[in-house]
């Protein structure tokens, strides 16, 4: 039977053990889309200087930002906590909300739009880097399949 | 060489009160190891207490505090702050900066003429000068008066300001003594193999009561808690934490609280808000008893040479979790397997879960790393070692 990371041993945890076993865990979540929330695109703003080498996790991020990308101007509950007249203020604010919105409308909608295209350019920047780095990997494969890893055959020796 | 007899440690700032450091702290817990093996000692460091400031706040002169000799020097005050803030800015974003450009960051940075003078014409009396960290002027400028005396603790991140060409002659010191193998290893890296042949000595604590209930009593909090402590600010990784709670809190519903303990301003999402206690500046016990009674400590900092507070929290019983992307932190973790290390914010939901759920993980996390920490970083063990590395 596996062992489960939960088992404590004599020797006390494997911390290792457990985080290999979370990160499977992640990975997996990760493809079901568990994470693919524009708040975790938010909370990840400031870890993308720490991660710039982990190209997974720049994919994963545009992910994230596709659900992050439009202003929010959805409805939302209006409340009143002053007893008097609340019916009355909760009309009043509802009444602004909405001129708000509709006068917004071109400012908003235009910024959904840029927010889109700009996504869209900076995926397509990611595919096109990662496409041409996926090519010059295989040429560089190709060639050193051709004159040997240490590039000996590539010279030949020089006499006495 | 023989045991050194008069040893000078400099700082830019001497931990006391609210000027609290990591850097700082490590001198001069060093500075009272070598008074307790018989050293003639002396504490050397400006007038300034705030690193954003460096204002002159202290008066200048000798004075006994904590049981060290500490002398004070003005900071130069013709420093030229925008300049110096000008280049900074392109050497953190990774910008080319020109050789006269490096120079001009270190001349504007944090100095004190005064100490340096003081270091040249007293220097002849000392046999060794402890110089850190880095990342400051003066200590580049004190460095440079007597290498063949010089003991540097240099506190290296792998950060921008590592890679500045000119900082490089510290290396050349006569010791560089570091905190943590992750650091000699990230120093043998960009200084070269001779690296490889220094001390790791670090810094030693000691047991300590705690009362776990004692800040659940005083901030009415009836759920558990993730501590940090320390100085909040981006590179230490205080928003990215505010940021991670804050949408923990957000996708799983669950009731964790953030308190924090340290100086500088929180940046946080208005929604945790409410579910923050900013603590501020509090003495050691205090501090200590928040710990044991959070159910982790979490420490976000990528730029760590030591991890002084990770030691604390398994010293007080309670678990760490700290970012993968910090080499010393996950070494600490891994080594001493009472912490756990995230990269992103799946790991850390996962993580925090787990912790929250399986209480019997986070105590054996918790009893590992205290036993850790009382098996390597003694007090007496650390001394010894400090003194090994001093007769070098």
């Amino acid at each position: 039977m596996k062992a489960s990371i939960f088992d404590i041993g004599a020797t006390g945890v494997d911390a290792a053990k457990i985080v290999d076993s979370i990160r499977e865990t992640v990975a997996e979540k990760m493809r079901q889309g568990v994470y693919t929330d524009a708040r975790v695109a938010r909370a990840e703003r400031t870890n993308l200087e720490n991660l710039r080498d982990e190209e997974e996790f720049h994919s994963f991020y545009l992910e994230c930002l596709r659900d992050a990308v439009s202003v929010d101007i959805s409805d939302f509950d209006i409340l009143e906590r002053r007893l008097r007249f609340s019916g009355l203020f909760v009309a009043l604010k509802k009444t602004i909300w909405k001129l708000l919105k509709f006068y917004t409308y071109r400012l908003w909608s235009q910024q959904n739009l840029v927010n889109g295209l700009l996504l869209s350019a900076v995926e397509g920047t990611e595919n096109g880097s990662r496409d041409r780095i996926q090519a010059l990997e295989a040429r560089i494969a190709k060639l050193e399949a051709v004159v040997g890893k240490d590039g000996t055959a590539a010279c030949p020796s020089r006499g006495p | 060489m023989p045991k050194p007899r008069t040893i000078a440690f400099i700082t830019p700032r001497f931990a006391d009160g609210p000027t609290v450091g990591g850097a700082e702290t490590l001198l001069k817990t060093q500075a009272r190891y070598a008074i307790e093996n018989g050293i003639d000692v002396t504490f050397l460091t400006t007038c300034a207490q705030n690193h954003h400031t460096w204002k002159n706040e202290v008066s200048p002169g000798t004075r006994v505090v904590d049981g060290v000799p500490v002398e004070f020097f003005p900071v130069d005050e013709n420093r030229d702050v925008e300049t110096f803030h000008a280049i900074q800015q392109r050497i953190s974003r990774g910008l080319d900066v020109t050789r006269d450009e490096e120079e001009a960051w270190i001349r504007n940075s944090v100095n004190s003429t005064a100490l340096c003078e003081h270091v040249k014409n007293a220097g002849e009396h000392y046999d060794r000068l402890v110089v850190g960290p880095y990342l400051f002027g003066l200590c580049y400028e004190v460095s440079r008066i007597f290498p063949d005396k010089t003991v540097f603790v240099p506190c290296l991140h792998d950060e921008p300001f590592a890679y500045v060409k000119t900082l490089r002659s510290i290396f050349d010191s006569r010791i560089i003594m570091f905190n943590s193998f992750s650091e000699r290893d990230l120093a043998k890296r960009l200084f070269g193999e001779a690296m490889a042949k220094m001390p790791v000595v670090g810094m030693g604590l000691r047991p300590f009561e705690t009362d776990a209930s004692a800040i659940v009593r005083e901030l009415g909090i009836d759920s558990p808690y993730l501590l940090y402590s320390g100085r909040r600010e981006s590179l230490k990784g205080t928003p990215l934490l505010c940021a991670y709670i804050n949408t923990f809190r957000e996708r799983t519903q669950r009731d964790v609280k953030l308190v924090l303990t340290g100086t500088g301003h929180v940046d946080a999402p208005p929604a945790l808000v409410p579910h923050m206690h900013d603590l501020g500046f509090v003495a050691e016990q205090k501090k200590h008893d928040a710990m044991s009674g959070a159910l982790a400590f979490c420490h976000p900092s990528v730029n760590e040479s030591f991890g002084i507070v990770a030691l604390e929290a398994w010293l007080a019983g309670t678990p760490c979790l700290v970012h993968a992307c910090s080499d010393v932190l996950r070494r600490h973790c891994r080594e001493s397997n009472g912490g756990l290390w995230f990269r992103y914010y799946g790991e850390f939901e996962e993580q925090l879960m787990m912790l929250l759920d399986h209480r019997d993980i986070a105590t054996a996390l918790a009893e590992s790393g205290r036993r850790y920490v009382l098996e390597n970083y003694t007090h007496e063990a650390v001394s010894a070692n400090m003194m090994e590395a001093l007769k070098t």
